[in-house]
């Protein structure tokens, strides 16, 4: 039994090279140079911001306010026909005292007739709901998410502008915990956080679960402490109309989620105070792609919006002297390395070890690799549960599916150098379904 | 020799310095400058009215209270609002000679109403305008500002000062067969008090009828089951159950509404469905919905009676009154009286079987409203006085007849058996054949007999049997 496993792992090897001189440094500085070096950093600033929020959590006394601005919550629409009646029924159900107007907007209603249609049959009984306003958007030719929002910010009368996606609902404390972070005047945005609506709907949308967990849940609250919160989410962010105003609303081009971030932040130089906090009691529920073809086409597009705003839209504002030390750091190293150089390493790194390394040593190595990549999974799965999560019994049924995550985390990142090549080589965001063909010709090229 | 006459057209202006009708139809006809002009004149026989809708309105209201004009037919030549077309006669015809054949129309029918007389109360000038005009109705027209809200500007204008209660003097109308109603066009509801139609609709407290109602939205939570009051489950920003205390964070999957009922703050009741109270703003008397009275708002027309009416003569100067009344008519009480003891003698001295001693005969002009359309007045009052004078020839000094409905006649013969009976249809039905007619329609005449007391049914008597005859006649 030893032998066949000796022979598959090749163990001796490996304790061989531990044996030797400074063998079991060596091993782990060739091995996880970038583990050390970025990601555990990383992760340490998260722990640490999530330890700090939850102590603040347990220590400070609730507030009460009297700060109840009208909400204006601009809804995109395109073809999610009758789901968008849940996004807005999550939306009249708000417990917040103050006035909620709801802009469903549809895009391209002259052909989304279901979605239109289901806008309309949708009923707000004043009587019921007295301080929400229904005022609909059909916008008859297709003209984007940009158009959708910047129409329902023209036409909006709200003092908070929340960006909200047609196919995400919410919980009912969403606004009024979003709310109480404008009413310091430092604040211009404030993200939201979101879950997988449809986890066990297929294995794609399981992993997603996951994902969503630890990279928006528990990843921006730890990063928000440190106020460097990377990007306030298309399907779910909130802002000030003064700033939207300021910054002449969004701006055409896919991934207008993190390009209106990163334009906030380039004030962040000039104005210290200034922050974006993460509100993880703001909770919205989004279907996620059921098939992996469908995560692979959001992935493509998501990363290699990534390079295109980083590298190419943004490289003049990344700088300390816009966003400050902190967020230029944090751009650079958790925006730009980690999501668009890392993947190439990693790629980069399997292909030379799968030709120089006998397979044996390889499939060691590997087994290696990845349970420290559990083990550190575990531990940020643990840990969210226990300080995080406002629904643990219902995320801790996703314990048996972690084991697999680091895999599908490893294949994700592995297509995320595709999408990048696909960005880089082929411009890819001028071909993103976000927007049509003939608004994005239109756009400024970078 | 009236056809030949050329009709007196006149186009007034209303407002003379912006004609708002076409220019080229105005040159057809005789120009006047005003309304007062035109009613100082001579009168016209058709008058065109040019001019905005604002003017256009009280012009034609003015005209149709008019003695010389209430009966005209008057035309507009711009647009016109709901009023003004309730008493007009529509817009002008492209061509004068559209307006020169409308009036010759009008013409020859006012010849011919209440057998050319001109109608002198007012009940005759709203019939004979609309026997005028075959198509005419009375338009009843919305107007907030009147009490109403619905109203008969004709029926106002030709009633001029005597000012009567229009509704009822249309109802009344109604009920003699000389007007029929057109279709509904709005239902309105009367407090049963005051008959005010300006009526408040409350939802009340079914208990107390207090108006102090509120709706009461409850929660059902899904973890536990519990179900109350929404403010049971407010704790600060969320929602908490106060059963299990689990957070109650979104709505179809934590929990749903099941029921929303209304809560009465001034006696606390509970209840599911509010009730609805009418509180009447004239007089403040509540009722409920059901109680109130309702009041249907429909154009009226001729009827066909009172078509036939307007051509025979109006009241008791018809034709048909004045030919019937030689046939020592009966009203209908005495005449059942009549017939009900000729039942009773019969009855109960009645012969043999087969031995008739009374008869009754019935009879109904089959298509007197074609003749009276195909040869006129002139042809059919002459048939009528021929199929008299066979009538007075067969009806004996004892027989007695009575009006049934317009077109039909009973005749009650005593000492007449089946046989006797027989005899005198047959004589009708040859005198009818012989009468000569100028056109090519004659007069049909329907008949229909019994002997008494062998065609008798049993418990028959005279109402039931004229019943049951007139099934027989139609």
């Amino acid at each position: 039994m030893e032998l066949a496993l000796d022979s598959v792992l090749d163990l001796s090897g490996l304790i061989q090279q531990l044996q030797s001189e400074n063998g079991a440094m060596r091993l782990f500085l060739l091995l996880f140079p970038f583990f050390i070096l970025v990601e555990l950093p990383l992760i340490l600033v998260v722990l640490l911001g999530v330890l700090r929020w939850k102590l603040r959590e347990l220590t400070l006394p609730p507030k009460h306010s009297l700060y109840r601005p009208r909400v204006s919550c601009v809804i995109t629409c395109y073809s999610e026909g009758l789901d968008v009646q849940r996004t807005l029924l999550s939306l009249c159900e708000q417990t917040y005292p103050g006035e909620i107007e709801l802009i469903p907007v549809v895009d391209g209603a002259a052909v989304n007739q279901r979605t239109l249609e289901a806008v309309r049959a949708f009923h707000l009984d004043p009587e019921l709901y007295p301080r929400r306003r229904l005022r609909p958007i059909a916008k008859w030719k297709r003209g984007g998410r940009v158009s959708s929002l910047n129409a329902g910010l023209s036409m909006s009368s709200g003092t908070i502008i929340m960006a909200l996606d047609g196919d995400t609902s919410f919980d009912n404390t969403m606004v009024s915990a979003v709310v109480r972070h404008f009413e310091d005047p430092n604040v211009p945005a404030v993200a939201g956080c979101l879950r997988v609506r449809n986890t066990w709907t297929s294995f794609a949308t399981t992993i997603q679960a996951i994902e969503y967990l630890l990279s928006i849940q528990m990843a921006k609250i730890g990063l928000s402490e440190w106020n460097v919160v990377n990007n306030v989410s298309g399907a779910f962010g909130a802002f000030r109309r003064s700033i939207l105003e300021q910054i002449g609303g969004w701006d055409t081009h896919s991934a207008e989620d993190l390009d209106l971030t990163l334009r906030i932040k380039s004030y962040f130089g000039r104005h210290r105070r200034m922050r974006i906090p993460f509100e993880p009691r703001a909770i919205g529920h989004t279907d996620a792609p059921s098939t992996i073809l469908g995560l692979l086409q959001q992935r493509l597009r998501w990363d290699g919006d990534l390079l295109f705003l980083y590298a190419r839209k943004h490289s003049g504002s990344i700088s300390p002297e816009l966003m400050g030390w902190p967020n230029f750091i944090m751009t650079v190293v958790g925006g730009l390395f980690v999501q668009v150089i890392l993947p190439f390493i990693i790629v980069g790194y399997t292909a030379v070890s799968m030709i120089v390394l006998p397979w044996p040593t390889l499939v060691a190595l590997a087994v290696l690799v990845y349970t420290l990549y559990f083990l550190v999974l575990l531990l940020q799965f643990l840990l969210m549960l226990l300080l995080v999560s406002e629904r643990p019994g219902q995320d801790v049924r996703l314990l048996p599916v972690l084991p697999l995550f680091p895999l599908a985390m490893f294949l994700i990142r592995c297509w995320s150098a595709v999408a990048i090549l696909n960005e880089l080589l082929r411009r890819g965001h001028e071909e993103s379904g976000m927007a049509p063909w003939w608004v994005l010709k239109s756009a400024t090229r970078f | 020799m009236q056809s030949l006459k050329v009709p007196r057209i006149v186009w007034v202006s209303l407002s003379p310095a912006q004609p708002t009708g076409p220019k080229a139809a105005a040159a057809a006809y005789e120009p006047i400058g005003s309304l007062s002009a035109l009613l100082q004149g001579p009168r016209a026989d058709v008058v065109v009215l040019d001019g905005s809708s604002e003017l256009l309105t009280p012009a034609l209201l003015q005209l149709r209270r008019h003695p010389d004009y209430g009966l005209s037919l008057i035309f507009f030549s711009g647009s016109a609002d709901r009023l003004a077309e309730a008493l007009a006669d529509g817009p002008l015809p492209a061509e004068s000679s559209a307006v020169i054949a409308a009036w010759r129309h009008w013409q020859e029918r006012l010849g011919l109403f209440n057998r050319g007389r001109l109608p002198e109360r007012f009940d005759h000038s709203l019939l004979c305008w609309l026997w005028l005009r075959p198509a005419g109705l009375i338009q009843p027209v919305c107007d907030p500002s009147n009490s109403n809200f619905y109203h008969y500007p004709l029926v106002e204008a030709l009633a001029g000062e005597g000012s009567i209660n229009v509704n009822s003097w249309l109802q009344q109308k109604r009920q003699e067969n000389l007007l029929e109603a057109g279709d509904l066009l709005d239902r309105l509801r009367h407090c049963t008090a005051c008959d005010s139609n300006r009526l408040n609709y409350v939802d009340v407290c079914p208990e107390c009828h207090g108006l102090d109602i509120v709706r009461q939205p409850s929660l059902h939570c899904f973890v536990c089951g519990h179900v109350a009051p929404q403010q049971d489950f407010l704790r600060g920003d969320g929602l908490i159950c106060p059963n299990c205390l689990s957070h109650m964070r979104h709505i179809g999957s934590d929990y749903d509404r099941p029921l929303e009922n209304y809560r009465c703050r001034s006696c606390n009741a509970f209840f599911e469905d509010a009730e609805v109270d009418v509180c009447c703003i004239e007089c403040g008397q509540r009722q409920s919905p059901d109680e109130l009275r309702v009041r249907e708002i429909r154009p009226f027309r001729l009827s066909e009676t009172g078509q036939l009416s307007c051509r025979q003569g109006l009241g008791e100067d018809s034709v048909a009154s004045q030919y019937f009344r030689q046939l020592k008519l009966m009203a209908q009480p005495g005449f059942l009286a009549a017939l009900d003891w000729q039942i009773a003698i019969t009855r109960r001295y009645g012969k043999p079987r087969g031995t008739s001693v009374c008869s009754v005969l019935g009879m109904r002009f089959d298509n007197l409203k074609l003749v009276l359309n195909e040869l006129g007045e002139p042809g059919t009052i002459a048939m009528l006085d021929s199929l008299m004078e066979r009538l007075q020839q067969v009806i004996r000094e004892t027989d007695r007849c009575m009006r049934g409905r317009e077109d039909v006649l009973w005749i009650l013969l005593p000492e007449t058996p089946t046989a006797g009976l027989h005899i005198l249809q047959e004589r009708l039905l040859t005198g009818l054949e012989s009468i000569e007619s100028s056109g090519g329609q004659k007069l049909q005449l329907r008949i229909v007999g019994c002997g008494l007391p062998d065609q008798l049914e049993k418990n028959e008597d005279a109402p039931l049997l004229l019943a049951r005859l007139m099934g027989e006649l139609f």
